[in-house]
Parts: structure tokens; C-alpha cells; sequence
């Protein structure tokens, strides 16, 4: 019984997740998740496992309901440019902290075509491991993967803006404050408009460190360390507590 | 057409007639199903036919609270589109039964 309800739960976690990276609406995802749910547990009583009901791979069957949905692309269309709107104020926010106000036209470019490439790569990831059975050390590898693209790709970027000369951009004192005060309105908006403290605590708790020690007299290489281990320390506490919460949400839910 | 998508229309009729009967869920359907001798297809295929039947406007849902708590149960009724459905779903499979069985008596 309990490996049939295990069965269970990671078939419609994985099924929600499926749809969700396949631009489904998340209320038409939550019916007929709920719907399979009722199902699931109704047969589970009979000693039946998911795949007595499927009947086929689970990816055959999630691409069978997904194949019934239509494709959501108001989701699209508001999350893209919002997520993209959302990391260049934070890129302006980083560099602000540090003082710098110049932009070189490759690097704002390239920035944001990174940014698109690392946000089609995590939507083509989590479609793949939820339809698939992998190990857990697969599916680690390919997150590792995944997330690690566009750091190299971050990487390459700042030694070929060292290499190429671009355009560049320089803001005067006005236009800085503007941007930082519009950066910061911008993000404040994303987390009451989609309900999430997300937008405003990664900036903070990785910005805010280096800000306040900036102040101080210290040594650079040893504020450099602390603000790392207070930034590290806060975003723990915080995935931390984000974790408990959604796991008291689930277990109210099954 | 492949035998699965002859199999997906005849069973698109039988959920029409089992819908027909009164509200009812998806269990409740394979229940009435299996009791015709009706397990050719597995229990998960209702699902997909029954988005489409609902995006056709052949059906509308219905969410009721179970007395006994636990996630919504989602019902099943006919749209007066699904009625007109299932008449003309009932004669073209007279027709087509009454043909199969007449040949295969001959053999």
C-alpha cells in the first residue's frame, strides 16, 4: 500500500510538472491533476498501481493529456519579459552596488540572450525528467548541467567583451538614479503582482551585504568573503524556510 | 485509421451513453464500463476523451465536495450538443454492428 502511494505521488507531482513546462494553464493543470488524483486513490483501494490505470509509459500518457490541452501562451508572453525585466534590474542593482554605471552594448546583448537560453533550458529539463524515469544521480547530473550552461556561457561573455571593443553606454548622475529607483520599483511590482517575497529577497539578501560593508573600512578581500557567507547564509535560511512551508502545504493537500 | 483510433471513437459513444444515465465521475465510469465487459482500454484513456469531449462541447463538469472531505470530485453531464452526439453515434454503430455481425456469421 505504501509503495502505491509513493507510486502515486510522484506520478501526479511529475504530471504537474509536465504540463506546467508545457505552457498548460496552471488551473486546467490543477483539474486534471486533482481528477487523476481522485482516480489514482479510488483504484489504489483495489490494489491497483498507476500503471495498471496508464496502461502505457507515463510519458506517452502525459503527452497524450497535454496533446488535449491548449497551449497557453498569455503565460508566455507575461512571464518571459517579466523574469527578463526582473534579471536586468537586478544586473543593474549588482553593478550599481559596486559603483559601476557604463555598459558595453555586447555585454547588455549578451546578457539577455544568455538569460533566454538558460530559461528555454530549464523548461526543456523539467518537461524531460518529469516524463522520464531517471536515477536521481542522472537527474542531478542534468540540473547540474542545466544550470551550470549559462554560468560558463556568463563567463565566456565578460573575456569577449574584454576582447571586442562595443559601444558603450554611460549614465549620467540623473539617469543612474533613475535606474536604480525604476530597478527597484520593478522588482518591488513583480513580488505583489505575482504574490512571491522572490524578487525581493535574492536581490537584497546578495546586495545588501556588500552594500553595508562597503561603508565600513574593511579589507576587500575579507569583505568580499563575509558578504559571500552572509549572502550564502541568508539564501539558506530562506530556501530553508520556503521548503517547510510548501511541505505543510502538501501534506494538507494528500 | 489504426485500431486504436477506431477503438477511441466506439468508446467515445459508450462514455456518452454511460454520461447519458445521469451525472457521474470517472471512476464511476470505468465501473459501469467494466461491468459491460468493457477493459480493451486501460482505465487513464477516459481522460484525454474526455478533455476533448468537454473542449467539443459535449459535456460540461461539475464540482462537488465530498461529505467525506479529501480533493474535489469532478461530475460528468450531457450537453443537449452531447445528446445529438449520441444519436447519431447509436445509429451509425447500428449500422456498422449489424453489417459486422451478418458477415461474420457467413464465414
Amino acid at each position: 500500500m505504501a509503495a502505491l502511494l509513493k507510486e502515486r505521488r510522484e506520478f501526479l507531482q511529475n504530471l504537474r510538472i509536465y504540463l506546467l513546462s508545457s505552457g498548460k494553464k496552471e488551473e486546467e493543470t490543477e483539474e486534471i491533476v486533482g481528477e487523476l488524483e481522485d482516480h489514482l486513490y479510488e483504484a489504489e483501494k483495489h490494489g491497483k498501481s498507476v500503471q495498471d490505470i496508464i496502461g502505457q509509459s507515463p510519458k506517452a500518457y502525459m503527452e497524450q493529456l497535454a496533446g488535449e490541452m491548449p497551449f497557453d501562451y498569455k503565460n508566455l508572453l507575461i512571464y518571459v519579459p517579466l523574469i527578463l525585466i526582473g534579471l536586468i534590474c537586478y544586473n543593474i542593482l549588482n553593478k550599481a552596488v559596486e559603483g559601476v554605471f557604463s555598459y558595453s552594448l555586447l555585454e547588455a546583448v549578451g546578457d539577455i540572450v544568455i538569460t533566454l537560453i538558460g530559461l528555454g533550458l530549464i523548461i526543456v529539463l523539467f518537461k524531460y525528467v518529469a516524463s522520464s524515469k531517471l536515477s536521481k544521480i542522472s537527474e542531478g547530473l542534468l540540473f547540474y548541467g542545466g544550470s551550470l550552461t549559462p554560468i560558463i556561457l556568463l563567463v565566456a561573455l565578460t573575456y569577449l567583451d574584454r576582447a571586442v571593443d562595443s559601444p558603450m553606454i554611460h549614465l549620467g548622475l540623473v539617469w543612474r538614479i533613475l535606474a536604480v529607483a525604476l530597478a527597484c520599483l520593478f522588482l518591488i511590482g513583480i513580488a505583489i503582482w505575482a504574490k512571491t517575497w522572490v524578487s525581493i529577497i535574492i536581490p537584497f539578501l546578495s546586495l545588501s551585504p556588500e552594500l553595508v560593508l562597503n561603508q565600513t573600512g574593511m579589507q576587500e578581500t575579507s569583505k568580499t568573503v563575509l558578504s559571500t557567507v552572509i549572502t550564502f547564509l541568508g539564501l539558506g535560511i530562506y530556501i530553508f524556510i520556503v521548503f517547510k512551508r510548501e511541505r505543510k502545504k502538501e501534506t494538507k493537500i494528500l | 485509421m489504426s485500431s486504436s483510433q477506431i477503438l477511441k471513437g466506439i468508446l467515445e459513444g459508450c462514455l456518452l451513453s454511460v454520461i447519458s444515465k445521469g451525472e457521474i465521475y470517472g471512476y464511476e465510469m470505468i465501473e459501469k464500463l467494466s461491468t459491460y465487459g468493457f477493459t480493451m482500454v486501460s482505465e487513464g484513456s477516459i481522460y484525454p476523451l474526455l478533455i476533448r469531449m468537454r473542449k467539443e462541447g459535449l459535456v460540461t463538469t461539475r464540482s462537488k465536495k465530498l461529505p467525506s472531505g479529501g480533493p474535489k470530485r469532478k461530475y460528468y453531464s450531457l450537453t443537449e450538443q452531447g445528446k445529438e452526439e449520441l444519436d447519431s453515434f447509436k445509429q451509425k454503430w447500428r449500422v456498422i454492428s449489424d453489417s459486422v455481425n451478418q458477415l461474420m456469421e457467413d464465414d
